[in-house]
């Protein structure tokens, strides 16, 4: 199966919100209690029960009063993802074959693990302390349909559809480099930006912390071989010296 | 039996029981969570209540370290010459003919072993913590993911010195595990192996 992905056209969104709706009508979840803090960004934050949301960016421009800038914030279905590299839950967090990264609020046991190892702060947690986030719509996804969001987007700024497409289709003039192409093995959603990333609210370099990488590459074979060689020594020991056995330990006199 | 004395007392040996058995819990779990091995997860009724247990195990072993402060630190902070030639001479362990210097209740592996795994055992029992309870505070993340390093660190110690401690403690040294189950050991064992300690003690 090809890898799936969306892509994201800020500059094509007019900030209807749309696809907020649609995904929590698709994935059934219950509207946010919020407060009007003078945005019209909102809720001000992703939480359980908002897999997508838009963030809104003002800044300031010559041209019109303001540049609005409006960015899908979710989660990116990274191909190497530090949510699921540090999750010690087997099946909690799992890939479909179209390359979403899924879960399984069984499997899951709400250590809240994978916030940590997130790039993107995109893990949030239900109230029985159980991963929520995107999955790529993965039960739509898997019968051939397309995500909910990019489903009801009039306008074309989330396109759903495979990977390598998208990239080639995307390359426009001023649209040269996708955020997201190479970032993490390459992210399942990929942003057609038009100035830098940070400006959008995305980090540059997105990276699985160093802590994590150190931990899966050297900690946890460590464990394994450090519990194993103090076998091995002993054993070895034992048979090279043998035991102090009583008769023979010698009184220092 | 008048020729043995008492090297543990009763509290000791529970307590040194306590910690065995609490160690083997949240080692095999933790092997578990490391590298997802279902069939641990099902030994324990799956990965949640894993989670629930290696969280309480956690407990009774940070509790039962904390009241071996108690039996051993003084001793194994007493540190003299004797147990730098001790170092030098490999405890004995390398050759049949090496006469070790005279130890006190404790000998210098003993202690170095002590202070390891105390060590280890308060840093993966703070970081346990953290991990577990996630205090509200900012930076949240960042201290999550120091706790998640240095308990793993703190893992990797514990589980290559306790094996060695087992072996020790068992078929390198014949005699000395019956201190866990009794407490108690042969005066002329203990005077090889401990003097400076029957001297102290005028047995
Ligand atoms: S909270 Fe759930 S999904 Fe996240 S790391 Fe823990 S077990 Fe895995
Ligand atoms: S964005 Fe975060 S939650 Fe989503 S796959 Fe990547 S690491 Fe996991
Ligand atoms: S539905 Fe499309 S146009 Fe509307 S907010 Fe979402 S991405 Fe933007």
């Amino acid at each position: 199966m090809t890898r799936k992905a969306l892509l994201i056209s800020p500059e094509a969104c007019i900030g209807c919100r749309g696809c907020q709706i649609a995904c929590k009508e698709w994935n059934q979840l219950p509207a946010t209690k919020t407060i009007n803090k003078g945005t019209v960004e909102n809720p001000p934050d992703l939480n359980a029960n908002l897999y997508n949301k838009i963030r809104y960016v003002e800044l300031p421009s010559e041209a019109n009063m303001v540049r609005w800038l409006f960015v899908s914030q979710r989660c990116m279905h990274c191909e190497d993802a530090g949510c699921m590299k540090i999750c010690p839950a087997p099946g909690a967090l799992y890939k479909t074959k179209e390359g979403a990264v899924a879960f399984n609020k069984d499997k899951c046991i709400g250590c809240k693990l994978c916030a940590a190892g997130c790039p993107f702060n995109v893990p949030r947690f239900d109230e029985k302390d159980k991963i929520s986030k995107c999955h790529l719509c993965s039960d739509r996804i898997t019968e051939g349909l397309s995500p909910a969001c990019a489903k009801t987007c009039p306008t074309g700024a989330i396109q759903y559809g495979d990977r390598d497409g998208i990239i080639s289709d995307s390359k426009k003039p001023g649209y040269e480099k996708l955020y997201g192409q190479a970032d993490l093995g390459g992210l399942g959603v990929l942003y057609a930006f038009k100035d830098a990333p940070k400006l959008y609210g995305l980090d540059e370099k997105p990276a699985i912390p160093e802590s994590i990488v150190f931990w899966h590459n050297v900690l946890k074979p460590l464990a394994y071989i450090g519990l194993g060689g103090a076998v091995a020594a002993s054993l070895l020991h034992y048979v090279a010296f043998g035991p102090k056995k009583d008769e023979e330990v010698k009184k220092d006199e | 039996m008048s020729n043995m004395v008492r090297k543990a007392s009763v509290f000791e040996i529970l307590n040194h029981w306590s910690l065995a058995v609490s160690f083997f819990i949240l080692t095999v779990s933790g092997f578990g969570f490391l590298y997802h091995i279902e069939g641990v997860g099902s030994i324990f009724g799956g990965f949640n209540q894993m989670k629930t247990i290696h969280n309480w195990a956690g407990v009774v072993f940070s509790v039962s370290l904390f009241f071996t402060l108690f039996s051993y630190i003084v001793e194994a902070l007493s540190i003299s010459g004797d147990d730098i030639a001790w170092i030098f001479k490999g405890g004995g362990y390398f050759s049949k003919k090496t006469v070790v210097p005279p130890q006190g209740k404790l000998n210098t592996g003993q202690k170095l072993y002590y202070l390891t795994v105390l060590i280890a055992g308060i840093a993966i029992t703070a970081t346990g913590l953290v991990i577990w309870l996630r205090p509200e505070m900012a930076d949240i993340r960042k201290w999550i993911l120091l706790s998640h390093l240095v308990h793993n660190i703190s893992f990797v110690f514990m589980v290559i010195a306790i094996p060695l401690h087992i072996y020790l403690a068992t078929l390198a040294n014949p005699g000395t595990v019956r201190i866990m189950f009794y407490g108690t050991v042969p005066v002329e064992w203990a005077r090889k192996r401990h003097p400076k300690w029957v001297q102290k003690i005028g047995a």
